[in-house]
């Protein structure tokens, strides 16, 4: 990691009574310690890479109160290391994002819960789900439910998620099951406060050492002890954990005036739930609702004498269940006629089956629910008006504007390396014609976006290689398949290029070795060399050729000409088998992050430092724009053209420029146009360079006046 | 109802420092002991795309308050925004597009520079979105907009936007903090303190007096005003010409002479006046095509324009190089043998041409020029070549695009009586010729292709047409592989089969 978190870290050893204020997922870092974890692993990525930062900067503190933290080589590493939970009174954590994090954990988080667990094992999911999410939309519920692991999603607030991973550690140890705690995006990044404890030293870790290993064959995932572990889970540990969420009171109560209807939602919308009350009048400023709200802490499993409980006697509820399918919905209708209550359960009626619930999603939901339900005492008509008035005035600016706005969507970074590789394919593709591209996850999947449109699917993290198997032979061209360092490291070198060199794969696999984990925030890899300050534990040239691939070329991502050439003769040359290019080229924003201060320190000593940026000639562009659609760069953008009798606005590179020399590869490599100029500006001259300078200018305005006198005499 | 949270939506781009003017409004709020929360969605779009944070502060203080605590909410509901504030015209679009301006309560302020995206940028043409019509939508349904455009000034454009923003938020009367709470936190963040003080300041004078008439917004797709004339070359053009042309004509007068020389600016103006008469609109197309086409880019062209010394004078500028700071500049220019057989003697030009095209060479033989044209050296060969100007008029391209040029005008002229319409069409066509290379041959090909298939025909007919080359040209600029055009000219087979000919 490039970047320093001192003072998160100083957030993380704070004490009894002490005020703490930042982030949700640092709040999160904080209950864990507060919890006695005893080891804590985890796979970067949006929104809890800031949790496994954090403790990668934190060694110290860690090692005071014995606490072991590893960030593992992906979420199948990270479950994994929840085994020590299986045999021993440790607490454990891992973190990743979810849905994808899971998928990938999901043969060691089965093998986990059917074994079951001594130490306390709470896995905690950044739900990346709505608005800000990188990945598929897909919902942790499914897996929790079909490997019996318990479900948390807790109310946003900084003290209840503190004090529910505590509650969390203590129900995965009172009914042996690993728990499993999602936080939304929102919650995640959200900035609030709680007074902290003091963090607690693990019973069993680094400082308190096991003195002996434990084996108990009903802990092995084997026949026949797997079939005793799945009764095991029904007869004994569902019914303890039911009984721990009852006892514990994990799922809330709010009680309210108007109680003929009800609202039941995961504890992680609550919130949102009761500003929509709000704004429709129903509830106040601090939350207290008129209409009674169970908000449900755990979501699976459901304690279904709660559920009665406050169903009983109302003649209406509405269901607040983020994302499909309904299980929530399903289960309570279902426990509510097994207990033959009577009472209507509405939910994905008023409310979407799919997409992230919103305010202003949540604000209709309710409307309509209201509006259904009809309860005494609600001003109907006063809500119906407002949420036509929001309506007229949304639809109002619509038509002013006219036309929807230009979607914004992300893409690669000004001086990204991973840009140069898919101008240069495009150009390969304009003399070749078009080649099926198998992308990858990464910051080059943005490579699908405008202005490349390149890669034709995305099966997963590292999985670029693996899912051109299939395709490759129906093409009679070769296929590329794409695949950062990032996902090499954490699947494709064994998913996909064992099994490619293994199998004869014919195509070209282009690496993107930027150095880092660089998407998830430029976490280190076993190649980073973060410019020449660590020394790699692998590089991917050697783990290649160990595997058996022979035709490899490493070479500098930002030459387009040479990247063109290459990639032309991977795609055509003789012969079947895996070709592969690597990509150099270090992440600009890490590049950046270390040389910035680096050339602020040398000018302010007055040492002479070359800055470069690249431009174009206003007066010779013709506004076509074909630079800007091979490359994409934010920082090659248009400006009006300053020719009165042109139209067209003109390309134009602005001051965010860091001369990664695209631009002038580009126009090289596709022959486009005269325009671009590459400037070498010298700060700090020294006298050599003024002399030069000098001499140099009074010649070339020599050459301009006679030109000019040349010019007038025409 | 009036204890409700106090609401600030920021719509930002990554990278733009909208998690600082967050963080300084959540430290003001906990200096002025208020209730606050701030959320944000970061994820993906810290890489360039659209993001957004939230902060919720509630008006009593902790103290007021005892141990109650407000509920806060993690996303912004449309009708429920105090104070939104956008970093960028298209920014503030997508704000009021999504209901979170509402003229009960939102007080809006944003920049209304542009920072294109990529669907805008990367358009054949001119793709910008017409951020006019959201200035208006911001002025009819903000309850206090404060639009301002920090680009328009040359101090104000390199102030920090995020603490001119923090600057309006504090005087704009929308949030419950008094201003030395901002200042302070600007301070403790420690990080060029003086100068988003300075800039927070001027955000204060936007917040309390409004926005000066230098800081208002302009519509940047709106077209430049031509400057009047200096000399009148040739006889009095305004006399002559309707008003929309006469500048546009006195333009072409003046590009033309310092492109080539005085007669050929007298050609352009004979030319012209053909059309003179015309419908104003027509005339002023016509005029601004026919200077453009005329003035057409050759290396020659490019060579002078290069070694001009205004251009290095502007390039410094741009490059923001200091006084004294020697800068060396690199061009790159690739002529290929279009490049070449432009600008030789004509039959050697054209000779040069066909074996290019025979041996289908033409897009893959170039030659890399690395110019240095900051030296002595590099710049001399520039030089020389911009001199080749006196020959120009000799070459092989010259000779090609008069003769385009007479067959364009000759077909507008003809058509213009009897369908203005048509001979606009036929005008605007020559939009299509632009750029160098690949993207000139392009151009040029698609033109021919239009020309061919559609504007001949509809001479011959005599009527209609000017709908299908509309509809072709907009073809032609929707993908630079050419699949749309190839489409529309096949949708009309019979029109296609005169243009194979």
């Amino acid at each position: 990691m490039e970047r320093s978190f001192t003072k998160e870290v100083a957030l993380l050893r704070k004490g009894n009574g002490e005020m703490f204020e930042g982030e949700g997922i640092l709040a999160i870092t904080k209950g864990l310690l507060q919890a006695g974890v005893s080891y804590v692993t985890g796979y970067q990525g949006a929104p809890v890479s800031h949790l496994m930062d954090v403790l990668s900067d934190a060694k110290p503190l860690l090692d005071e109160l014995g606490v072991h933290f590893t960030p593992a080589a992906n979420e199948a590493g990270a479950a994994s290391m929840l085994a020590a939970s299986i045999n021993y009174p440790m607490r454990g954590a891992a973190v990743w994002k979810s849905t994808v994090g899971t998928n990938v954990a999901s043969d060691a988080l089965s093998n986990l819960a059917s074994a079951g667990v001594i130490g306390g094992a709470v896995i905690v999911v950044g739900e990346d789900y709505g608005e800000g999410a990188s990945i598929i939309q897909e919902r942790a519920h499914a897996f929790a439910m079909k490997s019996s692991i318990w479900l948390m999603d807790p109310r946003p607030e900084h003290e209840r998620f503190v004090d529910l991973i505590a509650e969390a550690f203590d129900l995965s140890e009172a009914s042996h099951a690993p728990v499993m705690m999602e936080f939304r995006i929102r919650a995640c990044h959200v900035h609030g406060r709680f007074r902290t404890k003091d963090n607690v030293k693990p019973a069993v870790g680094k400082n308190h050492m096991l003195s002996e290993p434990d084996f108990d064959y009903a802990r092995i995932c084997l026949p026949p002890a797997t079939y005793t572990q799945e009764k095991d889970k029904i007869d004994n540990r569902f019914p303890a954990a039911i009984d721990f969420i009852r006892r514990r009171k994990l799922n809330e109560f709010f009680t309210g005036a108007i109680d003929e209807i009800g609202i039941i939602c995961q504890g992680g919308l609550y919130n949102t739930v009761a500003r929509a009350l709000a704004e429709l009048g129903l509830a106040d400023a601090f939350g207290t609702a008129q209409v009674p709200i169970l908000c449900l802490n755990v979501t699976y499993p459901l304690v279904s004498d709660e559920i009665v409980r406050f169903c009983a006697g109302k003649r209406a509820v509405l269901m607040v269940e983020e994302g499909n399918p309904d299980y929530l919905e399903q289960a309570v209708n279902a426990l509510l006629r097994k207990a033959d209550v009577n009472t209507t359960i509405v939910g994905k009626g008023v409310l979407p089956m799919a997409g992230e619930y919103t305010a202003d999603v949540m604000l209709t939901g309710v409307g309509r629910f209201l509006e259904g339900a009809v309860p005494r005492g609600v001003d109907l008509v006063a809500i119906g008006r407002r949420l036509a008035q929001l309506e007229g005035w949304k639809s109002e600016a619509q038509r002013l504007i006219g036309a929807p706005v230009p979607k914004r969507p992300p893409g690669f970074c000004t001086g990204c390396p991973e840009r140069p590789v898919f101008s240069a394919i495009k150009l390969v593709e304009r003399e070749l014609g078009k080649v099926h591209v198998a992308a990858d996850i990464g910051c080059h999947t943005f490579s699908t976006l405008p202005p490349f449109n390149i890669g034709n699917s995305v099966l997963g993290y590292g999985l670029g290689l693996s899912s051109a198997a299939g395709v490759a032979p129906a093409f009679s061209t070769r296929v590329i398949s794409i695949m950062g360092d990032g996902g090499f490291w954490h699947n494709g070198l064994s998913t996909g290029v064992s099994g490619a060199a293994f199998n004869g794969q014919d195509g070209v696999l282009v690496i993107m070795n930027n150095g880092y984990s660089s998407a998830t925030g430029q976490q280190y890899l076993p190649s980073t060399t973060a410019g020449g300050a660590r020394s790699p534990t692998a590089t991917i040239e050697q783990a290649l050729k160990n595997m058996g691939v022979k035709w490899v070329r490493p070479l500098r991502s930002y030459g387009v000409g040479h990247m063109v050439r290459t990639l032309r003769e991977a795609l055509t040359a003789t012969g079947a088998g895996l070709r592969v290019i690597i990509a150099d080229g270090e992440c600009q924003l890490a590049n950046q992050r270390r040389i910035r201060p680096l050339i602020r320190k040398a000018l302010q000593s007055g040492r002479r430092v070359v800055r470069t940026r690249f431009g174009v000639d206003d007066a010779t562009c013709t506004g076509d724009h074909s630079c800007i659609r091979l490359s994409g760069c934010p920082s090659l953008t248009v400006k009006p053209n300053p020719d009165p009798l042109r139209l067209d606005p003109v390309a134009h590179v602005n001051n965010d420029c860091v001369g990664c020399g695209l631009c002038g590869e580009v126009a090289d490599a596709a022959a486009l146009c005269p325009s671009f100029y590459r400037a070498d500006i010298v700060q700090n001259p020294n006298a050599w360079d003024r002399w030069l300078a000098r001499v140099r200018g009074s010649a070339i305005a020599w050459l301009q006046r006679r030109s000019d006198a040349a010019h007038a005499a025409a | 109802m009036s204890e409700r949270p106090v609401t600030v939506l920021i719509a930002a781009l990554g990278g733009e420092g909208g998690g600082v003017l967050t963080d300084w409004i959540v430290d003001a709020a906990m200096r002025a002991d208020l209730p606050v929360q701030a959320t944000s969605i970061p994820g993906v779009a810290q890489r360039t795309g659209a993001t957004t944070y939230y902060v919720e502060i509630f008006p009593a203080t902790n103290a007021a308050l005892g141990g109650r605590r407000p509920l806060f909410a993690l996303y912004p509901s449309p009708g429920g925004i105090d104070l939104m504030l956008a970093s960028e015209a298209l920014e503030a679009g997508r704000a009021l597009e999504n209901g979170f301006v509402t003229p009960d309560r939102t007080t809006l302020a944003a920049a209304t520079h542009r920072i294109y995206a990529v669907v805008e940028k990367a358009a054949m043409a001119d793709g910008r979105f017409d951020t006019s019509h959201i200035i208006a939508a911001a002025r009819a349904l903000a309850k206090q907009p404060i639009l301002f455009d920090l680009t328009r000034g040359a101090k104000t454009r390199e102030m920090s936007l995020n603490a001119v923003m923090l600057g309006v938020a504090a005087a704009c009367g929308a949030l419950p903090i008094a201003r030395e709470h901002f200042v302070a936190a600007i301070r403790e963040a420690g990080i060029a303190v003086e100068a988003n003080l300075a800039a927070f300041d001027l955000g204060l004078t936007l917040g309390e007096k409004g926005v000066p008439p230098e800081l208002l917004s302009v519509d940047d797709r709106a077209p430049r005003p031509l400057e009047a004339a200096t000399q009148a070359l040739i006889g009095n053009i305004r006399a002559e010409f309707p008003p929309e042309a006469a500048t546009i004509v006195e333009e072409g007068v003046r590009r033309l002479a310092d492109y080539q020389d005085l007669a050929y600016a007298r050609l352009y103006f004979d030319r012209v006046r053909r059309v003179a008469s015309f419908d104003g609109e027509l005339a002023a197309c016509v005029a601004r095509n026919l200077a453009l086409w005329m003035s057409y880019e050759d290396v020659i062209r490019v060579a002078d324009l290069k070694t001009r010394p205004e251009r290095f004078a502007k390039m410094r500028t741009e490059i923001r190089a200091r006084e004294g700071e020697p800068v060396t500049v690199t061009e790159f220019l690739k002529p290929g043998i279009d490049e070449v057989s432009a600008i030789l003697p004509r039959r050697l030009g054209a000779a040069l041409e066909a074996w290019g095209e025979r041996r289908g060479l033409a897009t893959k033989l170039h030659l890399t020029m690395r110019l240095k044209s900051s030296n002595i050296n590099g710049f001399a060969r520039l030089w020389l070549l911009a001199r080749l100007r006196r020959w120009r008029p000799m070459s092989h391209r010259f000779a090609v695009e008069q003769k385009a040029i007479e067959a364009w005008l000759d077909a507008i002229a003809r058509t213009a009586p009897r369908s203005p319409e048509l001979a606009r069409e036929i005008a605007e066509c020559a939009r299509l010729l632009k750029g160098y290379s690949d993207t000139h041959r392009r151009g040029r090909d698609n033109y021919r292709r239009i020309f061919a298939g559609a504007v001949l025909p509809a001479l011959e007919r005599g009527e209609g047409g000017a709908e299908r080359i509309r509809r072709l040209r907009q073809a032609a600029l929707a993908d630079p592989d050419g699949f749309a055009l190839d489409r529309a000219l096949a949708a009309q087979p019979r029109e296609t089969a005169k243009a194979a000919e």
